[in-house]
């Protein structure tokens, strides 16, 4: 039994090897046609909860239902253990046809040739029309297309009005970092500590580089080379030692204490700087006690400047080594500017960037209130930096780790600054 | 490594306290067998001591229980023990199963998952711990060395090799790669427990058995397995819950929600990305307790009884 | 088997030498011709028994291994083939990598403070539950019953909740004058969290501590009463003595377990190893070194010094068995 079951997958993997170089030489221009009576197996991945993978059911039958020959087998799991998954089948050559994938893998899977270049599908089986330029541009890496965004997010200020009006404090009105930090200090107090401003900014890679790109600088450019220096980290950091020393900020204890939750999603603090995509979260980590979330634009460092940007909340992409091109970037078209998964996935993959699954998406009032402050920042938008380096993520952890470790005072700044670039030299040398 | 020397070759130096017992009279008479007598206030305070242990050891499980009854937002507002706003939609959640696949599915194949670790591991392991303890063979010395030291190998080291080798035999997403080491007594904990167990059975016994023709088989079969009964049952308690909790396994292995055991499909409750559901989480996890523990509670009492004390008695 | 042999087992008697096979044939110069052929005879009865297991060892143990030991000289992510490197990662490790140097510490009080407190606190558990058979099936399951459950979000949920700031923990401290606030949130804390995580999820240790007091004849203790002895002398001279091989084993493998403390660790920081890096135990930095930032010979470096430092103390433990570890089996 077993035996016949090896034979029979070394066939498959013998074929298998045959087909992908035989798509190799058949060039490109006999590659942007879904022959239909071809039956094929796709396998999906993606991550998300129970409530995500219904809803991909439901997209997958409507999908089925438009493309009888073409069957979808689906698998799912949290974030973690996806790119865990994911990592080992890269080492055994075996990725899923179509993946549901994070912009900061992005760079890594496409310059290691596990994906397959878009662009001869783009404007083919993959519509473009649907998405804005600026839309598509966002999974270029090196001047190839790896990945089509589902759904864009902003860097933006959650702030929890209910818990401000209990405090008897105004919305922030908006201002320096400077401004914020009072701002903060002045509910911190009149709450009498029970409720905080806010966190630690400084702990947030994200808030460094808007105020890079303020300065008409960046974190990393795409040659993986780095746009500050020490001291310019160490300003940063020291920047926030005022809020982390007079406890105007919620203490890093208590943030380790109410973890996974944030302080925010725990209602100790009335604000946050983070991706607007994280709204639904919070009020499901909020409750009935607390119904609304207000969302303004971040701090700003330099009037006028660009320094926020549209970034992909997820993208698709489709495995290098796939049997079934066509098909699967048929899925992916599918997937990204069907009225059908506009109308079923809502905003639970974030704001749909396709003009058609946008406008068959019914928006509730949190997903309205994302898309107008994302109409609103629009003088503040500048283009996207490039996809993330290899080993961004590492850094982005780094980042916070000794953003934490400076909460707990069990480092300086300088030795945060030397450990920073430390790593920086292994991921980047 | 060496270890295995002194481990072959400890013995009968270290052995003071049965020189004590050799030293003792004559036989005892039958009569003299019987249990001795407890004091009764002896019991009451063993049991009054354990009463309160349990109690502490118990705590978090209880609270764990009346967490399942807590709705999604009092986590990480409420530690308390009781419930605020409870309700029991946790369970219905739980009950209606995770995208399209229904709860019993998971049940099964974890059932299915730890019932052939069980099979696997106590007959692979009983074989290559008889070897190690009762066969004098050359090559014994290194190999005993060798198995003690995969048992100091973090896992996540083979994770890689591991995947790529079953993958060539085309056995993903299937149980196989998670079945078929356990029949291969990788699981060098059950060796070495087992080979700890036989080598504090007498040797006399078998010795005598070898002298009436018995081969090793036969010495294996009718002597050593019925002695070692309480450790056997022990591994298979042990085989059965530790493959029932395996995550790291399946989540390499298995690629289909049809074919999740247990902890993976309480796992997809959470998603950081977006949101979790904790209350969920909490319910599927107490739910999936919930068979181990009978399990357990029905397994422990083959522990009770001194089995290898019975046959010493044969 | 007859009566006169098992009063000879109990008693620790005899049987007349010449009716005992010896015992190491391979010691005794050959002095019968079919001596040769029975060694023979042994050694494949070994390997037949062994088979199963042999297959394992080499085709899913030791190959990858080997793989991975070479790994851990080259710089290696997954996507593209190891480049060979020499000793850096391992230069890096001691001389430029603080995490590793804490993490290294950590692991160290973990192992050495928490695997004696769980083998004292299961030894004694186990030795309650031996001391009368009746009524104790309920708390054997009762103190399983926390091993039983799976290291998932729950158990990382119900410990962050009970050692929290004004959660239970923290009130009955309170209560006693002891004010110590949040426990997994403070650096100084949360490793004694950890460790009475460990402690209390003994289940496994104790039930094997059980199955050894179960298979202690009940007639040496008897013969001991006799001799007069009370309960601390007959737990010195008969259980401690027949014991030793699983106290052996539970030691080493405690010792084993708690270097590799993985799960544990990964819930309750939520794969961070945090607060301020305590929780971020030698495994928990291999993976994320491993598998969150792809670097794979890296990580292979740091599971060959963990390996090679758990070598060292099981080498050391087995060196000192001879002193304390008694076999019945190996009587002569």
């Amino acid at each position: 039994m077993f035996s016949k079951k090896r034979a029979f997958a070394g066939v498959a993997l013998a074929t298998g090897a045959a087909l992908a170089l035989a798509g190799c030489a058949g060039g490109s221009d006999s590659a942007d046609e879904l022959d239909p009576d071809e039956e094929v197996t796709l396998d999906l991945a993606f991550w998300g909860n129970d409530v995500r993978a219904e809803l991909y059911n439901e997209v997958i039958a409507a999908f089925e239902e438009e493309y009888p020959n073409i069957t979808v087998n689906s698998t799912f799991l949290g974030y973690p253990e996806f790119w865990e998954k994911r990592q080992t089948e890269a080492a055994g050559g075996n990725l899923p046809d179509v993946m549901q994938f994070d912009y900061s893998y992005l760079r890594q899977y496409s310059e290691n040739g596990l994906l397959l270049d878009l662009d001869p599908y783009i404007g083919g089986i993959i519509e473009s029309d649907p998405l804005p330029e600026n839309i598509l541009s966002i999974g270029v890496v090196g001047g190839t297309t790896y990945g089509i965004p589902t759904s864009t997010n902003a860097w933006g200020m959650y702030t929890n009005p209910t818990l401000l009006g209990e405090v008897g404090v105004d919305e922030f009105a908006g201002g320096s970092w400077d401004d914020y930090n009072s701002w903060m200090a002045e509910v911190t107090d009149a709450s009498g500590g029970d409720v905080y401003g806010g966190t630690d900014w400084t702990g947030r890679i994200q808030n460094f580089e808007v105020q890079l790109r303020s300065e008409g600088s960046y974190l990393f450019s795409d040659e993986g080379e780095a746009g500050f220096d020490e001291a310019r980290l160490a300003e940063f950091w020291e920047s926030g030692a005022g809020i982390r020393d007079d406890g105007t900020v919620i203490g890093q204890q208590t943030l380790e204490e109410v973890a996974p939750l944030s302080g925010f999603g725990a209602a100790l603090t009335v604000s946050e700087l983070t991706w607007d995509n994280f709204g639904g979260g919070y009020l499901a980590e909020l409750g009935e006690a607390y119904p609304e979330l207000g969302l303004i634009a971040p701090p700003v460092t330099v009037e006028g400047s660009q320094d926020l940007y549209l970034k992909p909340s997820m993208l698709h992409s489709i495995a290098a080594n796939t049997e079934h091109p066509e098909a699967s970037a048929t899925l992916v078209n599918f997937l990204i500017n069907s009225p059908a998964s506009g109308e079923i996935f809502g905003t639970n993959r974030g704001l749909p960037a396709s003009e058609t699954a946008l406008a068959a998406a019914e928006l509730d009032p949190l997903s309205q209130q994302i898309a107008d402050y994302e109409a609103s920042i629009a003088d503040r938008l500048g283009d996207a930096p490039p996809v993330p380096i290899n080993g961004y993520g590492t850094l982005e952890e780094k980042f916070r780790q000794l953003g934490t470790e400076l909460g707990f005072g069990t480092i300086t700044v300088d030795e945060a600054v030397s450990q920073f670039f430390g790593e920086m030299d292994v991921i980047l040398g | 490594m060496s270890t295995s020397n002194a481990y072959t070759t400890s013995g009968g130096a270290s052995t003071p306290v049965i020189a004590q017992q050799q030293a003792m009279p004559a036989p005892l008479p039958p009569t003299k067998r019987r249990k001795v007598k407890r004091k009764t206030w002896q019991t009451i305070v063993w049991f009054v001591v354990l009463i309160a242990l349990t109690a502490l050891v118990l705590y978090p499980l209880v609270w764990l229980f009346f967490a399942t009854f807590k709705p999604n937002a009092e986590f990480g507002q409420n530690t308390g023990l009781i419930p605020e706003n409870p309700t029991g939609e946790n369970y219905l959640k739980v009950l209606e199963g995770i995208a399209g696949v229904p709860m019993w599915k998971f049940y099964w194949n974890s059932l299915v998952l730890a019932t052939a670790a069980v099979v696997g591991t106590v007959i692979s392991s009983a074989l290559a711990a008889y070897a190690f303890a009762r066969i004098q063979f050359k090559g014994l010395a290194i190999l005993f060395a060798a198995m003690i030291g995969t048992l100091l190998l973090p896992f996540h080291v083979v994770i890689i090799p591991q995947y790529l080798l079953f993958n060539n035999l085309g056995m993903i997403d299937t149980f196989w790669p998670l079945i078929l080491p356990k029949f291969l007594a990788t699981e060098a904990f059950f060796v070495f427990l087992l080979v700890q167990f036989m080598r504090q059975m007498p040797r006399d016994m078998d010795e005598a058995a070898r002298i009436d023709g018995a081969g090793h088989v036969r010495i294996f079969w009718a002597i050593i397995v019925p002695l070692i009964k309480p450790a056997l049952i022990t591994c298979a308690i042990f085989s059965f819950i530790w493959a029932w909790n395996d995550f790291l396994g399946p989540l390499l292995y298995l690629t289909s929600p049809e074919n999740y055991p247990l902890p993976i499909a309480l796992r997809l409750y959470n998603d950081q990305t977006s949101s979790s559901d904790y209350g969920a989480t909490v319910t599927a996890s107490f739910v999936a307790l919930i068979p181990i523990l009978v399990f357990f509670v029905v397994f422990q009492r083959f522990l009770v009884d001194g089995v290898a004390t019975q046959g010493l008695k044969g | 088997m007859t009566t006169t042999s098992t009063r000879a087992l109990v008693t620790g008697r005899r049987l007349p030498k010449g009716r005992l096979m010896p015992r190491r044939r391979n010691e005794a110069p050959a002095q019968r011709p079919g001596q040769r052929r029975r060694q023979w005879r042994e050694t494949l009865a070994g390997y037949g028994f062994l088979s199963p297991w042999l297959l394992g060892f080499f085709g899913l143990t030791i190959i990858p291994m080997i793989y991975s030991l070479y790994l851990s000289f080259t710089r290696y992510n997954i996507f593209q083939p190891p480049r060979w490197i020499g000793f850096d990662n391992y230069i890096r490790l001691f001389t430029n990598d603080p995490q590793f140097i804490q993490s290294a510490q950590i692991t160290l009080i973990y192992v050495l403070v928490g695997t004696p407190v769980m083998l004292a606190a299961a030894l004694a558990t186990a030795l309650l539950l031996n001391y009368r058979d009746k009524g104790a099936g309920f708390f054997r399951s009762a103190f399983y019953a926390p091993s039983l459950i799976a290291a998932s979000v729950s158990v990382a949920i119900v410990w962050r909740a009970l050692f929290s700031t004004d959660g239970p923990v923290d009130n009955t401290l309170s209560f006693f004058g002891i004010n110590l606030g949040g426990w997994v949130g403070n650096p100084d804390l949360v490793l004694p969290a950890m460790i009475i995580l460990a402690v209390w999820q003994f289940g496994a240790t104790m039930v094997i501590f059980l199955a050894g007091l179960k298979q202690i004849p009940k007639e040496l203790y008897e013969a001991a009463e006799m001799d007069g002895a009370n309960a601390l002398q007959r737990f010195r001279a008969v259980t401690m003595p027949m014991l030793s091989p699983v106290i052996f084993f539970n030691l080493l493998l405690g010792i084993i377990g708690a270097f590799q403390v993985f799960a544990s660790a990964y819930i309750i920081s939520n794969g961070s190893g945090g607060p301020a890096g305590m929780t971020n135990f030698i495994t928990l930095y291999l993976y994320k070194r491993g598998f969150s930032d792809g670097q794979m010979g890296y990580a292979a470096a740091i599971a060959w010094v963990l390996l090679v430092v758990v070598a060292i103390i099981a080498f050391i433990l087995f060196r000192t068995q001879r002193n304390w570890v008694h076999y019945s089996g190996d009587n002569r």
